[in-house]
């Protein structure tokens, strides 16, 4: 105790102050052991063995121990260490097995002391007795342990660890007559110098060698010890069996570790291998470094506490062949470049967050005040407060779901899996993919298919109008009756219907008939030029849409730029106008066709096509002459652009290829393609995969039609004589028959083909779903009864 | 409105990293505490821990996801020097009736001196890659060149940037006008060093990464960096995480066929936010790249979305814990901002103003007030926000985000 205060009051007298700073050896070092007063160093190597001044801004050698023509191999060390009580005494332990003490108030420029020869191989490390002066302990490769009394010329006792290399000792802090030493098999054991015949106590502390321990020099009986496992680990050795209370998990063998002065829950540690750098750390929190000190090219062999009650200077000498003095606010802060959040968006819009609790709870250090906190003085406010921050995290992690159907992908969802991007005409897939948008609660989107169907609407296509429009009256009656009922009583029945399909407000309704009336008398006479076109008049619907118009203009996009692009505005709203009759019947249609729209366009296909002529006839007379489509082609190309930019390329997508060839010159087939990629990798992220399908067969780009033929191999035997067929059609050319041909239809199945496994006779899925609602007896009239399910 | 749902994630120490898979369906965490955690949602949209295993004998920086067209892959990394690649195994063991997973280690990227920092795949387009970077400032590509064989990397490229690195973003776009393009971001805290966001451009001629550009106005510490998906867009955008929020875009300048250098860009700052009062985080890109997510030492998430006119304004406030944002909560500034941003927003729509793309006919002058009331708010806006912006809207002494 008397000693204690004697050191502390040195420490007291004479503050330790320096910087970091460092000086080159001419060797690499081995090890390194600073005397009592922290005022010199001493290292030793291989080829080196000198004593440094620290001085406040450098290193300065003040003395080489190598001295003599022709070292000898006991200069060569392993380990050294400076007596903590008599300053001029210092031992090394040297590689060829000798351990040699040192008095450096010899006079002679030799100050070799001691010379003890009795251990066999390499010496790894010595010892001094923390309060006995003359007493040092050795350990060896040999798989002894000597203590020697260094008034006599031999060792006073040998501990034998079976044969086992010694790789470190270390007199107790706590007990005066214990010492602990650790094994290359893993083990510790704990020693009473008085009774050499036996070890007190043995454990295993690591798989592999334990290359260093350090007793904690707040006498706790924590003994620490690091091993090739990569792990440090603190032992309470105060209990009957040691107990491993923490256990700090390093990226490298450890090599060395020494507790931090005055810090209970520190340690340092350094590595022989692959890391070059020294970390001291938080036992409390073992998995990030309290400090780094990341100065050493090489690997570092010897670190020390430059005072043993002074935790803020470290001194490390290295294989680099440098000795470094590092100070503890010069240290390196892995946890300060830690990222303390994680934030990812999900696909759903969803968003996960992870972070630091005490940053979401707590205001603890949100805002620190400028002047730092005044409950302490300002000379230490800063330090409590980071180790105890730092022993005590843990993050926080929450998922945060959007309620809002807006902010989810939904709208993504449905309208991939709603819209129709072929099978039908033109016409009618922008007024369905119109309506889409618009129960989607879409208006913009909504408002542009409306408009790329007025635009498009290619009067050059025209067919016999005649028995198309027949065919359509035939097929619905009810429309016609609607447009029967329109033409006659305008208005009226104009009002039922907005009514009834839309909840539109009278004022709204009374603006869209102004507008109406605005252009009727033009409309009007057209209308009786062209033969059948009165029947198309249904304002209704046009209200619908101009609804989606004024709502539009409330939005905080531009209408005012629409004058740029479109200078001709009279000519849409008129199309608009003649063209929307079409709608509802389509509405109604789409709505029994699109569950399996998607499924088998090819049905589809030979239903529609009458009623797209139909409207295509009716609108030609009316623009053809002014409004080549083409005209609409940049704003169109800058529409889907805009779309893209706006992280809409599934509008862009659809309307391309809705469009098909009335855009696709317009725009390069890079873009193109790249619409495409990015459409079809979002459509497989939300596991639409018959969509994405279908968008890579209607696309037209090659790069990405092929990805349909990459990696997929069909192999298909023939149904008739059961062996594979070989060539690519679908005749059999072994038995010349069409392979599997469907029992309803007699054709060849090229798309799903469905059989019964009674009977094997199948066919077209639709064809025997449809049949077989019919019979329950098989298509093909083998008496089978099969069964769809 | 978002309804925060709060995990155990049961790590012992900080998490840095979590991450979505490609359906959205799984997350992983990495923590210091040396292990990562796969979450899978159930049915009923609870997240379940199903594998949590030590991955590195350091902090694990970061862990993300491989397409899953190359199975179920994640790599990490770690402050032990290493990235891993790791591979779920579907078989028969008990673990699978505990609902746990089992994932393996394919392989360890040993290449590094120093901390790897960060890890990411490239986009699929580009095969099977790999991208990591380091605290010594080196950033790696690896391929796998048999996507089958998750246990052979081939490092193809080291890119030297200088200065040590925090985070690297791959440019997600799929185009083939976009060569290759790897951003990296350094948290090296000295300003006087310059740009701390270096971008670099694969070259089809030299067959190495080319520096683009350095974005020089960025000299604080970077922390996340993030291109934003591009779904068809001819330029790119970037989100920084520095000791702000901050947008760029890179519009790659048209360049003469002859020439083989890097593309170059014209770089425009077009958002910078401070909102957060402190450091940035992370940042992250929603799928269609409408919305920013960032967050920082405040604790909260922020969201950050354009209007038409490429404005950026902050539409939401998320806490950690989800405890709403409010006045009382002395957020004075971010109450502030939001309160701006709603004028601002609704002015737009009163102003309808000049510069917007817009391809429907214009209409007669706004109409009756009567009903703009329950109009719905812009198009531009429904789709991905809850921004409330009409004038009428209630007083903002809550933010409508956090109902």
């Amino acid at each position: 105790m008397e000693k204690m205060s004697r050191v502390t009051t040195a420490l007291g007298s004479s503050a330790i102050s320096g910087r970091t700073m460092f000086c080159h050896l001419d060797a690499p070092a081995n090890a390194i052991s600073v005397c009592r007063d922290a005022t010199q160093v001493v290292v030793a190597g291989r080829n080196i063995f000198k004593i440094y001044g620290l001085e406040e801004e450098q290193f300065v050698e003040k003395l080489n121990l190598r001295v003599g023509r022709k070292p000898s191999l006991n200069f060569s060390c392993a380990d050294v260490m400076w007596h903590q009580m008599e300053e001029n005494l210092l031992a090394t332990a040297a590689t060829n097995g000798a351990v040699v003490t040192w008095n450096l108030g010899k006079p002679s420029r030799n100050k070799q002391d001691q010379l003890f020869t009795e251990h066999k191989r390499t010496v790894n490390k010595v010892c001094f007795h923390p309060t006995e002066v003359y007493m040092l302990l050795s350990g060896s490769q040999d798989g002894y342990m000597k203590c020697f009394d260094l008034r006599k010329k031999e060792s006073v006792s040998t501990f034998s660890g079976q044969s086992e290399s010694v790789r470190d000792v270390q007199f107790s802090m706590k007990d005066y007559f214990t010492f602990a030493a650790s094994f290359e098999n893993g083990n510790v054991q704990l020693w009473d110098i008085r009774r050499p015949d036996r070890y007190e106590r043995m454990f295993t502390a690591h798989t592999g060698p334990v290359f260093c321990c350090d007793w904690h020099p707040d006498d706790r009986g924590w003994l620490a010890t690091g091993g090739r496992d990569k792990m440090v680990k603190v032992w309470d050795m105060t209990t009957n069996r040691a107990k491993e209370i923490y256990c700090v998990q390093t990226i490298a063998s450890v090599a060395r570790v020494k507790w931090r002065p005055e810090r209970k829950w520190h340690l340092a540690t350094c590595s022989m291998m692959v890391d070059h750098n020294i970390y001291v750390w938080d036992i409390r929190r073992p998995f990030i470094p309290f400090a780094t000190f990341e100065e050493h090219k090489d690997v570092t062999t010897g670190i020390v506490w430059r005072h043993q009650h002074d935790p803020y200077f470290l001194l490390s000498g290295s294989k680099d062949s440098t000795l470094y003095q590092h100070m503890f606010k010069d240290a390196s802060r892995p946890v300060d470049r830690a990222n303390p959040e994680g934030l990812c968006f999900g696909l759903f819009g969803d968003l996960a967050f992870a972070a630091k609790e005490s940053l979401i709870s707590g205001d603890a250090n949100r805002k620190p005040y400028p002047g730092g906190d005044r409950r302490y003085p300002i000379f230490f406010f800063k330090k409590p407060d980071l180790t105890e921050q730092f022993a005590h995290v843990s993050s926080a992690l929450s998922v945060f779901e959007s309620s809002l159907e807006s902010k989810r992908m939904d709208w993504f969802v449905k309208t991939a899996r709603l819209y129709l991007l072929s099978g039908k005409s033109f016409a009618e897939l922008c007024d369905h993919n119109a309506k889409v948008a618009k129960e989607l609660n879409r208006p913009q989107v909504s408002t542009t298919w409306t408009m790329l169907r007025i635009m498009f609407s290619d009067p050059a296509n025209l067919s016999t109008p005649g028995p198309n429009h027949i065919g359509k009256l035939g097929t619905l009656p009810l429309m016609n009756s609607f447009s029967m009922k329109e033409m006659g009583m305008g208005t009226e029945s104009r009002l039922d219907r907005s009514k009834g399909e839309s909840r539109q407000d009278n004022i709204h309704l009374e603006l869209g008939n102004s507008l109406i009336n605005n252009i009727c008398p033009t409309a009007e006479n057209e209308e009786t030029e062209g033969s059948e076109g009165q029947a198309e008049y249904m304002f209704g619907d046009a209200e619908l849409d101009d609804d989606d118009l004024y709502s539009m203009e409330h939005d905080n996009q531009a209408a005012e730029e629409q004058e740029y692009t479109l200078p001709q505005e009279a000519f849409p709203l008129r199309h608009e106008i003649m063209d929307n009759p079409l709608a509802p019947e389509h509405l109604q249609q789409d709505k029994a066709d699109s569950p399996q729209a998607s499924g088998n366009e090819a049905e589809v296909m030979c239903l529609t096509p009458i009623e797209s002529f139909s409207l295509i006839s009716i609108s030609q007379p009316l623009f053809s002459p002014h409004l080549p489509a083409p005209f609409f082609c940049p704003v169109v190309r800058e529409m889907l652009s805009h779309y893209a930019e706006q992280g809409d390329v599934q509008m862009a997508v659809s309307v391309l290829i809705v469009l098909g060839d009335r855009i696709r010159k317009e725009i390069d087939d890079l873009t193109q393609e790249h619409w495409y990629m990015s459409y079809i990798d979002l459509l497989q992220r939300f596991e639409l995969w018959n969509v994405s399908n279908e968008v890579i067969k209607l696309s037209t780009c090659s790069a990405i039609t092929c990805l349909n033929q990459t990696s997929t191999t069909l192999h298909v035997n023939c149904s008739n004589c059961k062996r594979p067929m070989s060539n690519r059609g679908w005749i059999c050319d072994r038995c010349h028959q069409c392979a599997s041909v469907c029992a309803v239809c007699h054709h060849v199945v090229k798309g799903l083909f469905v059989w019964c496994q009674g009977c094997s006779h199948g066919g077209h899925l639709e064809h025997v779903k449809n049949w077989l609602k019919s019979s329950s007896h098989c298509p093909a009239g083998c008496g089978h009864l099969c069964e769809y399910t | 409105m978002f309804v925060a749902r709060s995990i155990a994630a049961d790590h012992k120490d900080l998490i840095h990293d979590v991450s979505y898979d490609f359906h959205g369906r799984r997350m992983a965490t990495c923590s210091s505490d040396q292990s990562v955690k796969v979450w899978d949602k159930s049915e009923s949209g609870e997240w379940h821990c199903t594998a949590s295993w030590k991955t590195h004998s350091g902090s694990v920086w970061r862990v993300t996801w491989a397409h899953p067209e190359f199975g179920q892959v994640l790599a990490s990394c770690s402050f032990d020097r290493t990235a891993a690649v790791w591979e779920e195994i579907v078989g028969e063991s008990n673990d699978k009736q505990r609902g746990q997973s089992h994932w393996i280690k394919r392989t360890t990227l040993v290449d590094s001196r120093t901390s790897v920092t960060d890890v990411k795949f490239a986009p699929k387009h580009m095969g099977l890659m790999l991208t990591t970077c380091s605290a010594d400032g080196v950033v790696r590509v690896y391929e796998a060149p048999d996507v089958m064989n998750l246990s052979q990397w081939s490092l193809q490229h080291e890119i030297s940037c200088k200065l040590s690195c925090s985070c690297i973003s791959w440019n997600p776009s799929s185009s083939r006008a976009h060569p290759p393009m790897i951003a990296v971001g350094s948290d090296d805290s000295n300003v006087m060093y310059g740009g701390k966001v270096q971008i670099y451009e694969y070259n089809d001629n030299t067959r190495k990464y080319a520096k683009a550009e350095t974005l020089m106005t960025v000299t604080d510490a970077v922390h996340d960096i993030a291109f934003s998906p591009n779904l068809g867009r001819s330029f790119h955008v970037l989100a920084i995480a520095t000791k702000d929020v901050r947008i760029f875009k890179l519009v790659p300048l048209r360049k003469e066929s002859s020439s083989t250098g890097p593309t170059k860009f014209e770089v425009q700052i077009v958002a910078q936010f401070d909102n957060h009062n402190s450091q940035v985080w992370r940042v992250s890109w929603n799928i269609t790249s409408t919305l920013l997510a960032s967050s920082g030492d405040d604790g909260c998430v922020r969201l950050w979305k354009a209007n038409y006119m490429d404005n950026w304004k902050c539409t939401g406030i998320l806490k950690g814990d989800g405890s709403p944002v409010n006045g009382s909560s002395g957020q004075p500034g971010a109450m502030n901002t939001m309160v701006g941003s709603a004028v601002q927003t609704s002015q737009n729509a009163l102003n309808g103003s000049a510069a917007g793309r817009y391809f429907f006919p214009p209409l007669d002058a706004p109409r009756a007030g009567s009903r703009y009331g329950h109009l719905l708010p812009p198009p531009s806006l429904i789709e991905h926000s809850d921004a409330q912006f009409s004038p009428h809207s209630q007083p903002l002494n809550t933010l409508p985000e956090h109902d």
